[in-house]
């Protein structure tokens, strides 16, 4: 992990079991470089906003993409999603959802807030590694400006 | 002879008086008498009056009377008859004079008199021996007989001569009877009666020698009363033959012979000596101081007459004047047309009326002056009046002229002509201006008219009568009410009696109750609904009418009566009281009805009351129970989310973190070990699928459905398409009919051919017959939809278990599944109100039919 100021994906994730096999699925995709790691939602407001621990962290710095978790702590993850597309500053980033099904009408809201992606959460850890894979984070990496 | 003599002279006094005195009126009237006159003449006044044997008149008056009417151009027609008649012929114009009548008082109111030719003497005439007759005294108890309506019976009865008189028709008559022994006397004139015994030979009947005082008779010629024109001429023409010595000679045809033969010529000295010379002399002497008198008297009677005359004049310009301005007043003109002259005179009004100025206007030609009225009338008029020229008929006409002033005027036109011995010789004359009355008439005639159309066009009947009750008039509504044809048939009829006699039960309604009547007989309008009236053919309606006073000038004189039929009304009334009576029955009837079922509803409302509580009850239990019911459907939301998140999270560990195991440790692990972490991992999967299954299960119940047509063909097809892989669609046999469209929801009956078709592919995976086919049946309200396999089958025994959740006839190890998608299969067919069954055989395939009701039979919801 660099310095914060170097984050290129902010994954918000509260289950540290999930969190390390989101690691571990985009090491596999050699995507690891420069990742953090934050347990709630309003740790990862900080981080984005530039504010409570994250208040030393340059203002024009910002992650290429965020992966989200909806169920977290604190702030949950559509009002995490909400802020960040509100703002005129955060709302080019984009935003991956991680969901557990993808029959969950939290879905449906996050497209409304316009959320660019969602990955759901499989049991097998292949697909996991798969679906990472398709969702073309290695492009959006390369490319400052996605869309 | 003495007679005569004495006569002339009294004529020479008498007659110059008379002459004068009737000069004017002769001059005057000269053209007013015919040159023919008639007289009558008794037939028996002997010498005088009597007939020859043929017939005709003769006697001393008569050939006197001839020849005085010769003398003045007259020619006379004599009539015979006695003498009360003839009298009465003059007396009443029949006659124009009678030759010889003696003048008493009594006659000067009826005749007028010439101058007197004869004198005579009464006597007195009885059987010769009669005793006892000396003095006219002696004759008060006798019987004596005078002629009727002679002047002997005048005097008899005016002297009061005798207590027994008796007349007889002629006094031939009386002689005769004398002679025969009746009466005591007969009286009448001594010379006529000596002649007229002579004559019927009669010797024993003499006249006495004393004189009846007041009964000397002076004989003239008499003409009717007022008839100064004929007297006149009659006493000139006596005049004449007195002065030409005629009188003489018929005297002496008559007289002269019997005179001459008693008078010598010793007597005729004597005469002139003792009486005519003395008589002459005081004759002479009274002429001339009557002749003074005379003078005296016409000079102041002249004087009196000129003044007279000037006062007449005056009289005349002012009724003229009068006449005039009562010609104004009146509109009426006169006029007068003289035949013989062809003059034509108009009085001022005539002038007035044609709006022309006398002195400007000739009106002598009568066709000129018709020119002024309108054409339908001008030949009208001019033939009137040469009809009244012609035959003397008067006219009487209405027509309408234009006058000179161009003013229509209507005028009445009226003539009478003067007639002598049937000839017209003037036409008299009037017009009446009747414009106005005519314009009044006309308007009256117009307004009448205008009063009968009202009056026979309106539907009530309606009729006058006067206070006796007779009809006085009646228009046609009435006519026909009353089954008349004309109104002659009532008109002066009692209506009382005609229409309005009897009562409905045909008793006498007597005039003193009749309410008609009343209306006069009381002053007051009255009026009746409950009557009848009797029609001309006896059969009776009933009426209603109203019968008030006619009052003119404030007086009753009747009343008018205005009726009709209200026959039908009255029906209707008492068909409607009947109804009302039943209606009221009937409404008795069905209120008591009516009470008994509130009775019953009352008690019905009362449990249904009840049942309406046990509902309302029931409903908010039902509303508790839907509540609790959306409650737990919350709860279980709350369950499912939990699932599907944290009881995968633990799973994706376990499965991950064993992956991880596997691949960061493998050269550790002996096969073992590696089998092991293989079990942990396919466990995590069955688990998670198990999860997923009942999540699924859980959102098919929970999910709110919209109802929309699905194509059930293209959906199971495409299904078929999506879920067979590439070598299923190699092997299998596809058959799918063109299934008819259901309505539901596109995504539950997607999930529920996703589920049987899948069914279908996984249990003929290990069969060597791979087919499936996809069919339907159909009837009024559903469509049956059907899916075959030849594939693995199942024991009908345990048909009843296929659709249990989590219930499976099948080891996992002969086919995989959770024992979800059948139960999920039959919540979708249940959801949409439908069937679901399954037919089967160990081995030989199965059947799942299922039932979704027809599209129209379902709700849009």
């Amino acid at each position: 992990m660099g310095h914060i100021n170097d984050v290129e994906i902010l994954i918000v994730e509260d289950n540290p079991n999930d969190a390390e096999m989101a690691l571990r699925a985009l090491k596999k995709n050699n995507l690891a470089n420069n990742v953090l790691v934050v347990e709630d939602g309003e740790e990862a407001l900080d981080f984005i906003f530039t504010k409570g621990k994250y208040s030393g962290k340059e203002k024009d710095s910002r992650p290429k993409v965020i992966l989200l978790d909806l169920k977290l702590p604190k702030v949950d993850g559509l009002e995490v999603l909400r802020e960040i597309k509100g703002d005129e500053e955060t709302k080019i980033i984009p935003v991956v959802v991680l969901t557990s099904s993808k029959e969950e009408s939290d879905l449906v809201e996050s497209y409304r807030l316009g959320v660019n992606s969602y990955i759901v959460k499989p049991v097998d850890f292949d697909k996991f590694v798969s679906a990472v894979r398709d969702l073309g984070l290695y492009w959006l990496l390369l490319n400052q400006r996605p869309y | 002879m003495k007679y005569s003599i004495l006569l002339v002279s009294l004529f020479l006094l008498i007659a110059p008086l008379d002459v004068f005195a009737n000069q004017n009126g002769t001059a005057q009237s000269k053209t007013l008498i015919s040159d023919t006159i008639t007289i009558g003449s008794e037939p028996d006044y002997p010498p005088y009056c009597m007939v020859d044997e043929n017939g005709n008149a003769v006697g001393f008056s008569i050939d006197l009377f001839k020849a005085a009417a010769a003398a003045v151009d007259l020619k006379v027609n004599i009539k015979i008859g006695i003498w009360n008649k003839v009298k009465r012929d003059l007396a009443e114009g029949r006659l124009d004079a009678l030759p010889l009548v003696g003048r008493t008082p009594e006659r000067e109111e009826i005749f007028d008199f010439t101058m007197p030719y004869l004198s005579m003497h009464g006597a007195v005439f009885v059987r010769k021996g009669t005793k006892g007759i000396d003095s006219v005294e002696d004759l008060k108890n006798k019987e004596v007989a005078v002629m009727e309506g002679d002047n002997a019976e005048e005097f008899v009865r005016r002297e009061r001569i005798s207590n027994k008189i008796f007349t007889t028709k002629t006094f031939e008559e009386a002689f005769r009877n004398l002679a025969a022994g009746q009466y005591d006397a007969v009286i009448t004139h001594r010379v006529m009666g000596i002649n007229l015994l002579k004559r019927i030979g009669t010797k024993s009947v003499k006249p006495l020698n004393f004189k009846l005082q007041n009964f000397r008779q002076d004989f003239c010629f008499a003409v009717q009363e007022g008839n100064s024109a004929l007297l006149s001429r009659l006493n000139e023409g006596l005049s004449i033959i007195i002065a030409n010595d005629t009188y003489e000679k018929i005297r002496l045809k008559w007289f002269g012979p019997t005179v001459k033969e008693s008078i010598t010529a010793g007597d005729i000295a004597k005469i002139a000596v003792y009486v005519f010379i003395p008589l002459f002399l005081i004759m002479s002497a009274i002429w001339i101081v009557v002749l003074r008198r005379e003078v005296r008297r016409r000079t102041k009677s002249l004087q009196e007459e000129i003044s007279r005359h000037k006062n007449t004049l005056e009289e005349l310009r002012k009724q003229k004047l009068l006449l005039n301005e009562m010609e104004k007043i009146s509109k009426v003109g006169g006029w007068e047309y003289d035949v013989q002259t062809g003059n034509t005179n108009w009085t001022e009004g005539m002038y007035n009326i044609y709006a022309l100025k006398q002195g400007e206007y000739d009106p002598s030609d009568y066709k000129k002056n018709a020119d002024f009225f309108y054409p339908e009338y001008k030949n009208q008029i001019i033939q009137a009046f040469t009809d009244t020229l012609k035959t003397g008929k008067p006219y009487e006409l209405l027509a309408k002229l234009k006058s000179a002033d161009n003013d229509d005027k209507w005028v009445r036109l009226r003539d009478l002509p003067e007639i002598e011995h049937g000839k017209v010789l003037r036409v008299y004359g009037n017009f009446l201006d009747v414009t106005e009355m005519k314009l009044i008439s006309d308007e009256i005639k117009e307004r009448g008219e205008r009063i009968n159309l009202l009056l026979n066009s309106t539907a009530e009947g309606i009729y006058g009568i006067d206070l006796g009750g007779r009809c006085t008039f009646c228009n046609a509504s009435a006519l026909e009410l009353l089954g008349f044809d004309n109104e002659n048939q009532v008109i002066g009829k009692n209506m009382h009696a005609l229409v309005h006699h009897s009562r409905q039960d045909g008793s006498e309604r007597p005039e003193s109750e009749c309410k008609i009547f009343q209306a006069f007989n009381v002053g007051k309008g009255t009026h009746a609904d409950d009557e009848v009236m009797w029609k001309s053919d006896g059969t009776a309606f009933r009426a209603e009418y109203f019968s008030y006073p006619i009052r003119q000038n404030g007086e009753i004189i009747g009343c008018v009566v205005t009726f009709w039929d209200i026959t039908q009304r009255k029906e209707a009334e008492e068909e409607l009281r009947n109804l009302k009576d039943s209606l009221e029955k009937q409404v008795k009837e069905r209120t008591a009805e009516l009470r008994d079922k509130v009775e019953k509803l009352n008690k019905s409302q009362r449990a249904m009351l009840y049942m309406v509580e046990d509902l309302n009850s029931i409903t908010s239990e039902l509303q508790e129970e839907r509540r609790k019911l959306e409650l737990s459907n919350k709860e279980l939301e709350a369950f499912a989310y939990s699932v599907s998140h944290d009881l995968r999270a633990p799973l994706r560990a376990i499965n991950g973190f064993s992956g991880f195991l596997m691949e960061d440790y493998a050269d550790k692990l002996d096969e073992e070990g590696k089998r092991l972490l293989s079990v942990i991992r396919q466990n995590a999967d069955k688990m998670d699928a198990l999860i997923a299954d009942i999540l699924s299960l859980s959102r098919i119940s929970r999910v709110e459905m919209s109802f929309e047509k699905v194509d059930m063909y293209t959906l199971a097809k495409s299904t078929f398409d999506e879920i067979a892989t590439d070598d299923e669609k190699q092997v299998f046999e596809f058959n799918i009919s063109e299934l008819p469209p259901a309505v539901g929801d596109v995504n539950l009956l997607g999930q529920l051919w996703q589920n049987l078709i899948g069914n279908a592919l996984k249990y003929s995976s290990k069969s060597e017959n791979k087919k499936i086919e996809i069919e339907y049946r159909e009837n009024n309200d559903k469509v049956i939809y059907c899916i075959k396999d030849e594939g693995a089958g199942f024991n009908p025994k345990y048909k009843d278990k296929l659709f249990g959740v989590f219930q499976r006839l099948h080891k996992d190890s002969e086919f995989e599944g959770t024992g979800v998608g059948l139960a999920v299969v039959q919540r979708v067919v249940h959801r949409h109100n439908g069937e679901i069954w399954a037919e089967g055989e160990v081995n030989k395939g199965a059947a799942f039919y299922f039932s979704i009701p027809r599209s129209d039979k379902f709700p849009n919801n």
